[in-house]
This record gives structure tokens, sequence and C-alpha cells, in this order.
């Protein structure tokens, strides 16, 4: 199936450009060697358990009452990043509600590895787990703590650098930091989010929808 | 790799760690691939990279497929996007064709009149926007449909219409001429 090209001048421009393009004679045994030596990020299996789709029925009640609650959480939310930067180094966040959730990402960079928050608003969820660069996907080992608010948090302890990451709801829903910047780039038809942290200083990172 | 076997299945073995399976994944869609980035770039050795890039990086992040039977336009969104990383890397002067003769002798030696055909094709791709380039291509040589397209650059299809039509208005203006003395 091509596409249609009326004019007989790019009909035969297009049936120039469909013939193969030379590729050296190893091509596919230098790809295969790079590929070798480039591991999946990711432990496969757990991701391909992971990401089966599972049925979620949500009642119209149980959303109304989820918007409700959400409405009043955001409020709470963000005091409760603000208690959290006084006791943990935590400077600042920023985070604003998006489907039925908020979250924001709060960070102390230094040039060691420094403890980074990690915020999720999730009333109705079972569980909320963190998976990433930094924990190679693996969303069993990065456990989200729920507080009476709602809110799920997690300190994770991180060097300067670039790092993707996304929330597991209840272990089968992946969700996009809405307060972060989206991945971008990253061609892979999953939406991450992506937290940089400096060298120096402390700072917060955080986006909007 | 068992001849029979579809992308799905081979997606699938590469997840449940046969590492091998990936070289089944490579050798069918290593030609699509590598005609859309050699028309992209211009460059064979530059398209040639894309293309390797692309590969390694579909396997390191083959647990985001979600529809492994459709792993090719999968594939081409990734190496669109290699495409325009090296193409805005490479900042390629509009005029700029590289003959490799190494490579057109790689080529199944095509006609003389063919190979000069071809050679004004990539002089006429290389002097449209990039944007464009990619539109028609992905539109005319490799068959997608508006939808898929927008799917895959992230465009809106009317946008997408435009860069396709503006293509063909300025491939026609630079390649009417030879066009006319190589089919009279």
């Amino acid at each position: 199936m091509h596409g249609s090209a009326e004019d007989p001048l790019i009909a035969r421009v297009a049936d120039a450009l469909r013939r193969p393009a030379p590729l050296t004679p190893d091509f596919d045994t230098r790809v295969m060697a790079a590929v070798r030596r480039a591991p999946p990020s990711v432990p496969l299996r757990a991701w391909a358990w992971l990401r089966e789709p599972r049925a979620v029925v949500v009642s119209p009640l149980s959303g109304l009452a989820m918007a409700a609650g959400l409405a009043g959480l955001l409020l709470v939310g963000t005091w409760s990043v603000v208690r959290t930067g006084g006791g943990g180094g935590v400077a600042s966040a920023a985070f604003r509600a998006g489907a039925g959730h908020a979250a924001g990402v709060a960070v102390s960079a230094a040039r060691t590895a420094s403890p980074v928050t990690f915020v999720f608003v999730a009333p109705t969820a079972r569980s909320v787990a963190l998976a990433g660069d930094f924990n190679d996907w693996d969303a069993a080992r990065v456990l989200m703590r729920r507080e009476a608010s709602g809110l799920w948090t997690v300190d994770v302890p991180l060097t300067p650098g670039r790092y993707r990451y996304v929330f597991v709801v209840d272990g089968r829903r992946f969700v996009a930091d809405p307060s972060a910047p989206r991945a971008v780039g990253d061609d892979f038809g999953t939406p991450t989010s992506v937290v940089t942290i400096g060298g120096g200083g402390t700072h917060a990172a955080g986006g909007s929808l | 790799m068992r001849q029979g076997d579809s992308d799905g299945v081979l997606v699938r073995r590469v997840l449940e760690g046969d590492t091998e399976a990936f070289s089944g994944l490579v050798a069918r869609h290593r030609e699509r691939g590598g005609r859309f980035a050699a028309a992209m770039l211009g460059d064979p050795a530059d398209a040639e990279e894309a293309l390797q890039d692309a590969f390694v990086r579909a396997f390191r992040s083959l647990r985001t497929c979600r529809e492994p039977d459709r792993f090719g336009a999968w594939f081409l969104r990734i190496l669109v996007n290699r495409c325009r990383t090296r193409g805005a890397m490479r900042r390629r002067s509009a005029a700029v064709f590289v003959q490799d003769d190494v490579a057109m002798e790689r080529a199944s030696a095509p006609p003389e009149g063919d190979q000069e055909w071809r050679e004004e094709i990539a002089r006429a791709l290389a002097r449209l926007d990039a944007m464009q380039r990619e539109a028609f291509l992905l539109k005319h040589v490799e068959g997608l449909e508006y939808e898929e397209m927008a799917r895959l650059t992230g465009a809106r299809i009317p946008a997408l219409k435009m860069r396709v039509k503006r293509a063909c208005d300025h491939l026609k203006v630079l390649l009417r001429e030879v066009d006319d003395a190589r089919v009279r």
C-alpha cells in the first residue's frame, strides 16, 4: 500500500525512492553486537506483567466522590509538601491536579546522592509505586507511603542527572506526573515524566498540565 | 528466527529474554528503515548510523511497544525521531548530496540513466524543508495514511497535508525538466 500520487512525476519519484538503499554487508552483525552491549533498561518480565491491560471499573458515583475528594486534598496536599520540606531537607514543590490525581517532585540536589521527594495525590488508590531510570523501572522496589490525606510520598536518593519516571497506580496503571515535564524524544508511546537534578544547590522541579 | 514468526512473536520472545530473536526484527525492518533514513538524510553513512541507533533504542525500550504485532509502525516512529535528531545535529547544507561510490557499488548496479535519476531526486529532496521531506516520504513512499502520520509525527493532519502538497509542488519544479528529458 502506497500513497496515491496522482501526478505521474511524483509517482515516478516515489517509485525510485522505494528501491532498497544499500547497507553495509555486516549491518545486522553490528546492530546485534550493539544490542548485546545494551541490555534492556528494565526487568522485562516484570514490565510485561505490569503493562498487561486490566479492566478498571469506576462508577459515576465513585467518580464524583473522587473529584470532590481531590478538590479538598489539593489544599491539604500543598500543606503536606511544605511540611515535608521542613523536616526532610526538601525545599519546595510544585504540583497541580490532573485526571483525578495531583503529583509533584521536590528536589534537593547536591553532587552526591540527595533525597528527592516524589509526591502523588490519589485518594482512591490502593497502592502507588514509583518506577524510573533510577530503579531499573522496577515498580516493586519503590513503593510510596500513603498519608492520611490520600497523599502518597517517597524519598529516593538521586545523584545529579536526568531521570525519567512514572507512577504505577494499583500495580496496573502508569500515570505520568502531571506537574512535571514530559520526557521528549523517547519515541516509545508510553508517557513518562522527567526530572533533572542539578549539580549543586537546591531546586524544585514541576510543571503544569 | 523461524521463518514464519510474526513481529508479535519475535517481540514477545525478546521480552522473555531471547535477545537473538531481535535479529529477526532487524532483518525484517532494515530495508524499509534503510530507504527512509537514506532519503531523509541523503548520506548513506549517516542513514546507516541513524538506523542502527534506532534499532538499539527499540531494543532497549521494547517494553513500551504496546502493540507487538505493529512493531514496524512503532519502530518507524523511533527512526523518524532519530533522523530528525541527526538532521538537526548535522545542519546539512541544502544543496549537499554526498556521492558515496562504495555504497553505490554495493547497490545492485542500476542502469546508468536510472542512477542519474536517483541522484537528481536525492538532490531535489535535499533542497526540501526537512518536515516537508519527512511528510512526503511517509505519505508517498511508505504509503501511510494521514491519521497514522499524525500519530507518528505528532503533527496535525492539515499541517501534514500542507507539507506533502508543498513538497510535491517543490519536487515538480525541481525535477520537471530532467523528468521530461528522461521520459521523452
